[in-house]
């Protein structure tokens, strides 16, 4: 049964130098036509739904979806909710880029519906914001997240990144405890990954990007538990952070490896045991749907146990690990049995824990995740 | 008879011997340009990649001379590599004459020498042929110069040709017919028949390639192996045209095949006799050698699984090869595996790569060895060329080592450099003298280990290219052997292990752990490498702990990407290789193999 829904916006004002996602700019001419087909793919995969539930979450993302304006973006909810509905407590996010959105802009997002707010901030270093190539201040950020509040948004989640090149610890701390004394209800911190094909990649292949070394990314990792404990914000996922009852819902539906709908260009769903990509180019996703072409271009259907061992390694990226009950339930397999000897030796290293109830990575395994993972996958 | 001619390229490596064959077929066979595959005689694709000759391969070619006639000219084609020149000599025992190809831009190389001297051992006509007029830096009347002065050949009988464009390939071919004689032989006689190769066929067994010296050949007939006395059926016996062709009859003065129900290469070795079991001949024909390994490495599959696929492969390949010999080796590191010989390290490539392409197996060779002669107090001697089984040096009166003669020839201009090398090597005996003004022939007697290691590639890299090399085993001398072991972590990888000089022991322990620090990747702990003889650390590096690894971001639009991503880092571990509790990769175990190029 699918209670989650992602609508994908893959839009921008402009291009940022890391960004391997599927997103574009210039394209403001397409708008109105793309939102009509992600209208008819809603109809589409609403239709296709034998058993019909009220979504729990409902997750805007992009791109940006932000330079839409806010009008359009909350009439694709209302179509959204009329084809669906919405459980009362539903959480309904939506990202927004500070450059893109102003007081007005938020109060009408809030009042549209929207109860969650993922500001992309990234830095508050002028600098570093330039480095990137996102297209806001500091102050604008700052800002940002003062109107959102007045708008009446009590869930507002900030984007931030470090291991930028060129970033100091000092400059990273500047970074994190000004946004802690914003007080925001959730905090998302990735470690940047350069990704071949972005500005960034071709930098660092020719050696000319400078990127923190480990021991100082290490120190800053460590630091974002230290002041984020401090601010009451528990880490519940590897780049995730929140007060208690401000999880993310919609994002740990993904990593529970359950279902979700999805629409709109590059965007992936998750359903009746079979993962599809759609098509990344907005203007070939048009065409397609226009036409009554299928927007899929990649599809993936696992096996019981590699769906089962997926699982797993998606869970681990939660501090509270996987639910053994869950699985045995889901898949009939339990990871003690199932792994083995592979599994004993991560607890002999201390890797990993197993309790009678889950299995999950020791605070020892966090920044070894991926060899734990790579073990288990 | 009179209409036959049997003759054999012999050129340096690159010189464009298969181009020359290739322009041949196509001008006798009437095949189109189109239809015809380069190297055509080379069939294996690392032949073709590499642009070397590995096996021997022979083609009968029909061709219409201006006197009228039609001949049948039997091309034996043959190794360009230092490694195989046993078969090489094989082939041209099989041959009246030979044509000597030298390049119009390099002229002259070392070996060009070997085989033209391989040549006059077997008493061959040579047809000097200077190939590759048509390249712009081509200096032909030079290089005829040469071949006359450093060659001492007839500059007369000079041909010029370009194979690449074709431009005087007919003429060749019609002065193989006037200059070259034809065989001789009694086709009445006692059977006598030269095997120079043999080759595997996977639907009719071996299938030899002889020269039919006496007598005359029938299916049929009822043959004997003069080495072993072993005896066969023939099912059939024909000429090499672009197909195999049978006959009715193989006789005095032909070169053509066997097909006798024979299971392996292994069974009909180069240089033997055939004779008939009803009629034999008195005495085999003279030059048959056993081959000789020289270079020993143990090859292990990467995954233990694969074990069996290993075992099946080699002996697949062995059926094909016959200079190659496999035993039965095990270490501590990597399970189990195979002792292997080798008949240089061209030859241990190929086999690597053959059974990693053909055959699809993974592997870890260990590092190459030659064949030492331990001396022990107890006055016994062992032959060891598996550190595994090196004696414990107390036990040890004293070792020996195999030396070469190398020659070496390269414009004057390189040479303080090349003795320097040489030196380096723990060369002996070095002399010189110049063939040509602004050419130096150099010939000095070296440790065969020496030359293993990477002597040839320094060679190639201090000349640029214009250095060659060759050389042939000359006898074993002294030497002060120690067993250099590397250790990861305080355990001793005994894959990696290797008998070294002492003199060398320090450098090469160095390069070793350089080249693990490189290659083995960083793991959630420090990992210490040594290199050690006996218990004294001789040279070491550290490798510092890996602190972070960790995917930042994955949701519901990246999970697939992502655990393909781990998937990849699990296979990539899988074929890695565990030591105490350290991951080494294959190349790690490849890189110690790979010299240091300054």
């Amino acid at each position: 049964m699918v209670s989650a829904l992602y609508i994908h916006i893959p839009f921008c004002v402009s291009k940022c130098r890391y960004c391997s996602f599927s997103s574009f700019a210039g394209l403001n001419g397409l708008y109105d036509r793309y939102l009509l087909n992600v209208k008819k793919e809603m109809d589409q995969i609403s239709a296709g739904c034998c058993k019909k539930m009220e979504l729990q979450t409902v997750f805007l993302g992009g791109g940006t979806p932000t330079v839409l304006d806010p009008e359009r973006l909350v009439n694709l909810l209302d179509h959204a909710e009329k084809l669906f509905g919405f459980a009362f407590d539903a959480e309904i996010s939506v990202e927004a880029n500070p450059g893109t959105v102003d007081g007005r802009a938020l109060e009408l997002l809030r009042q549209g519906g929207f109860d969650r707010l993922s500001l992309g901030v990234q830095s508050f270093s002028a600098d570093e914001l330039a480095m990137l190539g996102r297209c806001h201040s500091p102050m604008e950020a700052d800002a940002a997240f003062k109107a959102a509040r007045s708008a009446g948004f009590t869930n507002i989640s900030l984007d931030l990144m470090y291991g930028l090149p060129g970033q100091t610890i000092e400059s990273w701390r500047t970074t994190l405890i000004t946004a802690l004394t914003l007080e925001p209800e959730h905090l998302s911190m990735y470690q940047l990954t350069v990704e071949e094909g972005t500005p960034f990649g071709d930098l660092l292949a020719s050696g000319k990007l400078e990127l923190p070394d480990e021991d100082t990314v290490v120190a800053m990792d460590e630091l974002n538990l230290e002041l984020c404990g401090e601010a009451g914000l528990e880490m519940y996922e590897i780049s995730n952070f929140s007060r208690p009852g401000y999880r993310c819902r919609h994002n740990i539906n993904y990593w529970q490896n359950n279902e979700y709908h999805a629409a709109g260009a590059g965007a992936v769903s998750f359903s009746s045991g079979v993962r599809e990509k759609r098509f990344d180019d907005p203007r070939e996703y048009c065409r397609r749907v226009e036409a009554g072409d299928t927007v899929i271009t990649e599809r993936e259907e696992l096996t019981l146990e590699a769906s089962f061992r997926e699982t797993v390694v998606m869970g681990l990226r939660m501090m509270d690990g996987v639910e053994r009950e869950c699985l045995v339930a889901r898949f009939g397999l339990d990871p003690e049995r199932y792994y083995g000897e592979v599994l004993e030796k991560l607890v002999a290293q201390q890797l990993v824990e197993l309790t009678p109830t889950h299995l999950k990575v020791t605070p020892a395994g966090r920044l070894y995740s991926n060899i734990i993972l790579a073990e288990l996958v | 008879m009179k209409h036959i001619r049997n003759f054999s390229i012999i050129a340096h490596i690159d010189h464009g011997k298969s181009t020359l064959a290739d322009r041949m077929i196509q001008l006798c066979s009437g095949i189109s340009a189109r239809e015809f595959k380069d190297q055509f005689l080379d069939s294996m694709d690392i032949e073709r990649e590499r642009g070397i000759t590995i096996k021997s391969q022979t083609i009968c070619l029909p061709f219409k001379a201006r006197d009228g006639q039609e001949y049948a000219l039997n091309l034996v084609d043959t190794p360009g590599h230092v490694d195989f020149s046993y078969e090489v000599s094989r082939a041209l025992t099989s041959c009246e004459g030979a044509l000597l190809l030298v390049d119009a831009a390099q002229g002259v190389e070392a070996q060009t020498l070997a085989n033209l001297y391989l040549a006059m051992e077997n008493d061959l006509e040579i047809i000097p042929v200077v190939n590759k007029i048509d390249l712009p830096s081509a200096e032909p009347e030079k290089v005829a110069l040469q071949i006359e002065e450093d060659l001492g050949l007839d500059a007369e009988m000079t041909r010029y040709c370009s194979a690449k464009t074709g431009e005087g390939v007919q003429e060749i071919l019609e002065s193989i017919v006037s200059f070259l004689p034809p065989p001789e032989g009694d086709p009445k006689a006692e059977l006598q028949a030269l095997i120079f190769d043999a080759n595997y066929d996977a639907f009719r067994g071996t299938i030899i390639s002889v020269r039919i010296v006496n007598g005359t050949l029938r299916q049929g007939d009822t043959i004997r192996f003069m080495s072993n006395d072993a005896e066969y059926r023939v099912e059939e016996v024909g000429t090499f045209r672009i197909q195999r062709q049978s006959e009715k009859t193989l006789s005095a003065g032909m070169v053509g095949y066997i097909i006798a129900g024979i299971k392996s290469v292994q069974d009909a070795r180069p240089g033997d006799t055939i004779t008939l079991r009803d009629r034999p001949c008195a005495k085999a024909l003279p030059g048959f050698k056993e081959i000789q390994q020289v270079v020993f490495s143990s090859i292990y599959p990467i995954s233990t699984d694969d074990y069996e696929d290993l075992a099946a492969a080699l002996e697949k390949l062995q059926l094909n090869d016959a200079a190659l010999t496999f035993l039965k080796d095990s270490s501590a590191a990597l399970g189990f595996g195979f002792r292997c010989g080798f008949l240089g390290l061209l030859h241990l490539e190929v086999v690597q790569e053959r059974l990693e392409r053909e055959f699809d197996v993974s592997l870890i060779l260990t590092v190459p060895s030659v064949r030492y002669k331990c001396f022990l107090k107890d006055g016994s001697l062992q032959e060891i060329d598996n550190p595994a089984y090196y004696p414990d040096p107390a036990n040890i009166d004293y070792t020996e080592e195999p030396y070469i003669k190398a020659t070496i020839l390269m414009p004057d201009r390189y040479m303080g450099s090349v003795m320097n090398l040489c030196m380096e090597r723990r060369g002996e005996n070095t002399t010189y003298h110049y063939p040509t003004p602004g050419r130096i022939e150099l010939s000095c007697e070296i440790p065969l280990a020496e030359v293993i290691y990477d002597f040839y590639d320094r060679l190639k890299s201090i000349t640029q290219g214009y250095g060659s090399f060759d050389y042939s085993l000359i006898d074993y001398r002294k030497s002060d052997l120690v067993k250099l072991d590397i250790l990861v972590n305080g355990e001793r990888v005994d894959a990696l292990s290797q008998l070294v000089h002492r003199n060398n022991a320090r450098a090469r322990g160095l390069h070793a752990c350089e080249m693990l620090k490189e290659e083995i990747p960083r793991q959630m702990f420090k990992i210490a490498i040594q290199a050690a003889i006996g218990g004294n650390v001789i040279a070491r590096t550290t490798i510092s702990a890996l602190r972070k690894d960790v995917t930042a971001k994955c949701y519901g639009g990246d999970i697939t990407r992502k655990r393909k991503l781990l998937e990849k880092q699990k296979a990539g571990k899988k074929r890695m290789k565990t030591v105490g509790n350290v991951d080494i990769p294959q190349t790690a175990f490849l890189a110690v193999l790979k010299s240091d190029q300054k």
